[in-house]
């Protein structure tokens, strides 16, 4: 079986022979946090951690992952580059191009952040998922992960991944290993472009808030729910907004409003998942407060049931 | 135990190569372009499968010389098992049920595979195609839209899985690639 003590001190003294600095890119997610973890023993202050705020993360996320990283002893720069992801989305309706421009901006602000410390290596916290869906060889593309498939061809760094053969449920023993809190390395997945791949179609500032405040509402109700045994805490959870418009009624008025489709799945490595069984109960105070309080523009909720395959866990 | 996987393209090879490293097989993920000669000294081999058409003569690199001169066991998962059909043989055609993700297994034959697991339980498997003919086969388990999910040959140790025991929602998945390193070691 794995054993992640020995994993997490195997891989520090063989990252003890990096040179010079480097850079790590965090997310505040559970891989990126383990792998700055292991780097930053392994090479002490040589490491510089960025954070960048894409625009396109969650509510609340920005700050709460700083909260994280000063807790956890991580001193880290956040950059806004916000205004640089939304400028090269515009127009753009295809997934992959979405993803590849995505990877591309990270690559782009990570260089001059490395320019700005003379690094000359970038460690990630790409795991094995991220690599195998983004196809190479005989394998075909599924997804272009940001920070794999979406990698410009040319960039001036040393690449370090220090968890590219775990999973998920790998990953989390290392950072249980490591001392991290329970709540922490059990935290859900969030797709490193972010919201962006929960807009469907084009992204804009407008449809990445709706995106935004509706994810929040299935993750408060679905958390709480779980807090008191209504269901069993999905592994993954979200709401996306579809491009699709539908005929409603609000306050004996018609309505013509957008589509909200709630994804909940079970799963360990994400290689595989099932449609999570939530209570009925559930769904509709889910799709009943997604509908009022953003009725300006969200008139219909939905609930997907596909398992992966045939589906893949985030709908791009 | 050397059991290295033969890559074809599968989104889950790295799994196989997971499950044979947890069960404590020296394991280790090789391109279907690797010189028979790397392999020669294996103790067995998974072909792993992958979006190529076997039904349409897709050559999967050196895997026929790996069929035709390894004298260990080699176990073909999806697309691996339709060309170790077709390779002695056999028939693959578009799938009359392509199957997505959960599928109920029935177990027709309890031999080698199957050895110590119930007659009926779920797997996961995602193909458009499947083997409709398997000469020199005996059939292992079928489910309800598709017969050859597992075979073995009747005197080669040749085995095969149109289902994927490495995924985690299979059920018995570990137990599975567990009697197959027990056939390597035989």
């Amino acid at each position: 079986m794995f054993d992640a003590a020995k994993f997490a001190e195997s891989k520090v003294s063989e990252l003890s022979a990096l040179q010079g600095e480097g850079v790590i890119a965090v997310s505040g997610g559970v891989d990126s946090t383990v792998a700055a973890l292991l780097v930053l023993r392994a090479v002490g202050p040589r490491l510089h951690c960025v954070f960048v705020d894409t625009g396109l993360l969650r509510k609340g996320e920005a700050g709460q992952a700083m909260e994280n990283f000063a807790a956890l002893g991580l001193s880290v720069k956040k950059v806004d580059a916000s205004q640089r992801f939304f400028s090269a989305l515009e127009g753009v309706g295809d997934p992959e191009a979405k993803r590849k421009i995505i990877g591309e901006a990270f690559i782009r602000v990570f260089e001059e952040e490395a320019k700005a410390s003379g690094a000359q290596w970038l460690a990630q916290g790409t795991i094995a998922p991220d690599w195998l869906e983004s196809g190479s060889g005989s394998r075909d593309n599924i997804k272009s992960h940001h920070n794999v498939g979406g990698l410009p061809e040319k960039f001036g760094l040393r690449l370090v991944e220090p968890l590219r053969d775990l999973y998920k449920d790998e990953v989390r023993l290392v950072g249980k290993a490591l001392g991290l809190h329970e709540k922490f390395y059990n935290r859900q997945p969030f797709p490193g472009p972010g919201l962006a791949v929960r807009v469907l179609g084009e992204v804009t500032m407008e449809k990445v808030a709706l995106a935004r405040e509706a994810c929040a509402i299935v993750e408060e109700e679905l958390e709480s729910a779980a807090s008191r045994g209504e269901c069993a805490k999905p592994w993954q959870y979200y709401a996306a907004l579809l491009p699709v418009r539908s005929v409603g009624v609000q306050g004996d008025k018609r309505a013509y409003g957008w589509t909200v489709v709630v994804r909940a799945v079970d799963s360990g490595d994400a290689l595989t998942a099932t449609c999570s069984e939530i209570p009925h109960a559930v769904l509709k105070r889910i799709s009943t407060r997604i509908c009022n309080e953003l009725k300006q523009s969200v008139n219909r909720v939905v609930f997907d049931l596909t398992d992966k395959p045939p589906g893949t866990i985030e709908w791009e | 135990m050397k059991i290295p996987v033969v890559q074809n393209g599968s989104q889950w090879e790295h799994r196989i190569w997971r499950v044979l490293r947890d069960l404590g097989a020296e394991s280790r993920l090789v391109p279907n372009a690797t010189p028979f000669s790397e392999l020669a000294d294996s103790d067995g081999i998974v072909l792993s499968g992958g979006a190529l058409r076997i039904g349409e003569g897709a050559p999967a690199g050196n895997c026929a010389e790996y069929l035709d001169r390894l004298e260990c066991p080699i176990l073909g998962i999806c697309a691996g098992q339709q060309f170790i059909a077709a390779h002695y043989g056999g028939l693959v055609k578009p799938a009359k049920v392509p199957e997505f993700g959960r599928v109920d297994l029935i177990v027709r034959e309890p031999d080698g595979l199957f050895d110590g697991l119930p007659e009926r339980f779920t797997v996961w498997a995602s193909h458009n195609d499947e083997v409709v003919e398997a000469k020199g086969f005996r059939l292992l388990a079928s489910s309800k839209d598709c017969e050859w999910h597992a075979f073995r040959h009747e005197r080669l140790p040749r085995y095969g899985t149109l289902f994927h025991p490495e995924v985690q929602h299979t059920e018995h998945g570990e137990k599975i690639y567990g009697n197959f390193v027990k056939l390597c070691k035989q």
